[in-house]
């Protein structure tokens, strides 16, 4: 060992540890200081706000957001301000669940909001298990959320979805098919786990109904071939084309679907098809149908969100990405007041008993924690609108 | 009525889709030997400018050009202040034109929004045997033969011979009193110029979002390096073959596949023949 | 038996060694001063994806295969072990050590149809080869469990773990013992009679050919070898995420090992895990706004490589070999051992 060259490396290697201790304190220091506790009652919302999915990931916390605001408007919760704590889950299920941890460990939420993609919520699920926090599901429909509920209720039972379940969806879609009598349905969807699962849900709901599929088929989420599932979809020459992507795909599908068979109806199961920015310049020369959880219109509830969410955001809400984030904080925030204090156990005795108020109607939970939706008594309904050149009309359900 | 011919029809276009966007990286792999992972950017980029210029009422012959010029402008800086400086290892390259293409993806959503945006194309033309031709799928499909066959055509003339002196030897290039750091920027410049064009040029075919240029950017890498990176006429066919096979496969296996379908079938093109479809032979590396 | 040389000495070696220490004296320490549970989760994810950037390195770094479909071993890992664990039943160290196995036989696949290729050859064909892996986990659930619906997809498979939650505290020192010892394994490795004719194969195949070098089988060692290492991180993650998703074979992942390695240094095995870490736990431990937060990654990257385009531990690396030969020609301090080779970039 060269020993005249210690004091050369002594001074770096203190230099180092001094700089990582340095590190190690900015790290350790909280960026965005808690109110003191008291303050307010936070609600941590998780959703994709970079990357592919940050369309869907931004109108989820807008409208979180508005609905945080509409409670204070109302007195807050408990005498207390609700706020909302976003984080970003960049569509990851490691990052969802570090997020998750982060809300939970460091903001001191009282319960979580989100996510938007289905690997995304499975991860917060266990993070809101494991710390005994509420989850409010709003939008991922994969049937594993309620299953797990289901199963292991004692684990999950923090778990809640105010979104549509995939065999709800179904449902909803056929009642809108059969009010339309069509007897076959081209059904295009992407090649992913919950989009198959729909397109049979939607097969054996629809058999029952005496519809049947005349097309069925899912693009590569990778690189899909439009151009030829839309040829064979108008191909099969169906009464309508049920299109199962509620992402960017569904408007270049539907684009390259009206090239072929210009005069064919479609039905979006929503997403961003009931984005007014984009009909502007969506090829309307067949009917384009749009499935939403509410809309503006629909009730006096709906039309006022409506009115408020384009206020404050330049652009009305497309009724499934926002709509149901908005739903979400508001049952939390009346579930709070009903059950009178902030512990879990009393908001989940509050959200399995009650009923509540929200835009897309009154939200009732059955034994899996999932909101009802469908066709029966006292069921949310759903809403589905009609593209024209100057806006939606509400064709569905029927006055 | 047979939906044969439309299904070859849509695959040629799909392939002069995926040959327009592979045309200027082939250019920049060839001459300036860099993987450009920033070439999906620029296609956005175009994109988003077809669209602004929609908005407003101009049409394509207009924002063409401009989406050119701006992504030229960007290409020039990008080559001066980080190709050149950085182009003593090699590896640096393409992981810092992925930071400049996560760089615009997020500008992108900074200053449009991250919602979808959409360009109306027109109608389609109808075409002989019941046949319809997709507007913007004529326009990839000529541009790219265009673009390809202008490449090919300069490579082989006189104003074209420095091109091709820095791409084949750049000592000998700047011993004959080339600027061979002028001719790697330019070229840089020149071909995010044409895949913002490209962007432009295909903004009616689909949404138009920040992250639009992830899918079309690995198809097109792939098909510039197995197509032997600095042939012009084997990366039309590789593309045009791609985009066939592709879509048959769609229309005949499962659209599930296609993609899979792709990726096997360049994997055994790679495995068969391991220096590309062209090798040159006794290329420097 | 060649002996293995010093990679560098001299006062350079020294100061990096005072640094390893430091560093993980460090991050020993980090869990006692009561840091939340958050921060404890991003820095065990750090450490795995340091260990998986390390893993790439041995591949593209040390043997020059640059590959862009390194997440095929890991994402093969994470699935082997959701799919042993779940529906198969097997114990988790059980299923750990078939994922590891599997991992392999993958890079071994792989190798086999790389090695003849070279340069962007090798990162088309193993993109492709991931990519199509990916596309497949993402389409397709694979077999219905009970309840009636599947598993697989998207939203992935869980991994049964024998230990339910683990306590945060608990991860972060396993993953880091993992971390130290599989860049131990890889630094043994990069500096064994192999690792060294692999750094002589990627600096100039042709010559290591014409000194009668099977490149060939060589390439195929370094593609096992460093699959065997992804896999491992593969299985860890699987531990600590409780879950494998086609995230774990996506292009994201490859491109994030390839640019740890470009920004710590390809090839100098420490480089890219420093550059792991520190990234990744500046980035997401921050809990910037996530505009700035892609914003100043990016930016990072861009003036990171224009100022050390050989990544850091790569450049400084290039430095200390400059000065040592400046020492030298001065007359100055008596060296032993050789040359640094000059961050393994081509």
């Amino acid at each position: 060992m060269d020993t005249r060259s210690y004091p050369r490396t002594l001074f770096p290697g203190s230099l180092i540890v001094l700089s990582a201790v340095f590190l190690h304190a900015i790290i350790a220091m909280p960026v965005f200081p808690a109110d003191k506790p008291g303050d307010a009652v936070r609600i941590g919302v998780l959703a994709p706000l970079s990357g592919p999915y940050a369309a869907g990931g931004t109108s989820f916390v807008q409208a979180a957001t508005l609905a945080a605001e509409q409670a204070n408007s109302e007195g807050g919760v408990l005498g207390r301000r609700v706020e909302v704590v976003a984080a970003d889950t960049q569509g990851r299920v490691d990052v969802a669940k570090s997020e998750a941890l982060r809300l939970v460990s460091r903001e001191k939420v009282s319960a979580l909001v989100g996510a938007y993609l289905s690997e995304e919520t499975v991860g917060v699920m266990e993070v809101a298990a494991s710390h005994r926090k509420v989850l409010i599901v709003p939008v991922a429909a994969t049937a594993e959320i309620t299953d797990r509920v289901r199963d292991e209720p004692a684990r999950y039972r923090y778990v809640f979805r105010v979104g549509y379940s995939i065999p709800q969806w179904a449902e909803l879609v056929v009642a809108f098919l059969s009010d339309r009598s069509v007897r076959r349905y081209a059904f295009v969807g992407a090649g992913i786990r919950w989009n198959r699962e729909l397109g049979d849900a939607l097969g054996r709901t629809a058999a029952r109904a005496g519809i049947s599929p005349a097309y069925v088929s899912y693009y590569s989420p990778g690189n899909p071939a439009f151009d030829p599932v839309a040829v064979a979809a108008a191909g099969s020459a169906p009464d309508i084309v049920v299109l199962g992507d509620p992402g960017r795909n569904s408007v270049s599908f539907l684009k390259r679907l009206r090239e072929v068979a210009p005069g064919l109806p479609v039905f979006s199961i929503g997403g961003a098809l009931g984005d007014a920015r984009l009909a502007a310049s969506l090829p309307l020369s067949g009917p384009l149908f749009v499935q939403a959880a509410a809309w503006s219109g629909a009730s006096a509830a709906a039309t006022e969100y409506a009115v408020r969410y384009e206020r404050r955001y330049g652009a009305p809400p497309v009724g499934y990405s926002d709509t149901l984030p908005y739903d979400a904080v508001g049952v939390l925030a009346a579930a709070w007041r009903k059950a009178g204090s902030l512990d879990a156990a009393g908001a989940i005795a509050a959200l399995e008993m009650g009923a509540f108020q929200g835009v897309a109607g009154t939200y009732r939970f059955d034994a899996d924690h999932q909101a009802r939706w469908g066709t029966g008594p006292g069921d949310l309904r759903g809403t589905v609108v009609r593209w024209e050149r100057d806006g939606a009309r509400i064709v569905f359900p029927p006055r | 009525m047979s939906p044969l011919p439309q299904v070859l029809l849509d695959g040629l276009v799909a392939g002069g889709a995926y040959a327009l966007m592979a045309a200027g990286m082939s250019l920049i792999l060839g001459v300036v030997k860099v993987v450009n992972l920033s070439h999906g950017a620029f296609f956005t980029l175009g994109a988003y400018v077809a669209y602004a210029m929609a908005d407003r009422g101009i049409g394509g012959p207009v924002a063409v050009p401009l989406a050119a010029a701006i992504a030229f402008a960007f290409g020039v800086f990008l080559g001066k202040s980080f190709i050149n400086p950085a182009r003593s290892h090699p590896f640096a390259l393409p992981v810092g034109t992925l930071a400049c293409a996560l760089l615009f993806e997020q500008a992108a959503q900074l200053a449009w929004g991250p919602h979808p945006l959409a360009v109306d194309g027109g109608a389609p033309w109808p075409g002989p045997f019941g046949v319809v031709v997709r507007r913007w799928g004529a326009v990839a499909f000529l541009a790219s033969a265009a673009i390809l066959g202008a490449l090919r055509i300069l490579l082989v003339c006189r104003p074209g011979l420095p091109l091709k002196l820095v791409a084949e030897d750049e000592e000998i290039a700047s011993s004959v009193g080339i600027d061979v750091e002028a001719v790697r920027y330019l070229t840089f410049g020149g071909a995010c110029a044409m895949a913002a064009a490209a962007g432009a040029l295909l903004a009616p075919a689909g949404a138009i979002t920040p992250t639009m240029g992830r899918g079309p950017l690995v198809l097109s890498l792939i098909v510039v390096i197995v197509a032997g990176m600095d042939s012009v006429g084997a990366t039309f066919l590789l593309s045009i073959a791609l985009g066939v096979l592709g879509n048959a496969c769609a229309y005949y296996l499962s659209p599930q596949w296609s993609y899979v379908a792709l990726l096997c079938s360049v994997a055994l093109l790679l495995s068969a023949r391991p220096t590309g479809i062209v090798a040159v032979p006794g290329r420097r590396d | 038996m060649i002996r293995p040389a010093p990679l560098s000495s001299g006062w350079a070696t020294q100061i990096r060694g005072g640094w390893l220490a430091a560093g993980i004296g460090l991050l020993l320490l980090f869990p006692l001063s009561y840091p939340d549970a958050y921060l404890l989760d991003v820095l065990t994810t750090g450490f795995l994806l340091a260990a998986f950037a390390a893993s790439w390195d041995v591949v593209g770094g040390i043997a020059g295969q640059v590959t862009l479909g390194h997440a095929l071993p890991f994402g093969a890992a994470t699935y082997a072990c959701a799919l042993l664990t779940r529906l198969a039943g097997w114990p988790f160290p059980l299923a750990a050590a078939a994922a590891v196995l599997l991992a392999t036989a993958a890079g071994a696949g792989v190798g086999q149809l790389a090695s003849p290729l070279s340069g962007p050859f090798v990162a088309v064909l193993t993109l492709a080869l991931a990519e199509a892996a990916h596309e497949i986990a993402a389409g397709h659930a694979f077999l219905s469990g009970p309840g009636g619906y599947a598993w697989g997809g998207e939203g992935g498979i869980p991994v049964v773990l024998p230990w339910g939650d683990a306590p945060p505290i608990a991860s972060y020192y396993a993953a880091l013992a993992f971390l130290c010892l599989s860049t131990w394994g890889i630094l043994r490795f990069s500096r064994s009679e192999s690792g060294l004719v692999l750094r002589a194969v990627a600096g100039s195949p042709l010559t290591a050919q014409a000194s009668g070098v099977p490149i060939g089988r060589f390439r195929r060692l370094a593609f096992i070898v460093g699959s065997a290492f992804a896999g491992a991180a593969g299985a860890g993650y699987a531990a600590h995420v409780g879950r494998a998703t086609a995230g774990d074979l996506s292009l994201e992942l490859s491109f994030q090992a390839a640019t740890f390695a470009a920004v710590g240094g390809r090839g100098t095995v420490v480089g890219p895990v420093v550059a792991a870490l520190a990234l990744h736990a500046l980035f997401q431990g921050l809990s910037l706004p996530p505009a700035a937060r892609v914003l100043l990654y990016a930016g990072t990257l861009l003036v990171t490589l224009r100022f050390f385009p050989g990544g850091v531990a790569g450049t400084a690396r290039e430095v200390a070999a400059r000065l040592r030969s400046r020492d030298r020609n001065r007359g100055g301090r008596r060296r032993r051992g050789g040359e640094a080779p000059p961050g393994g970039s081509a």
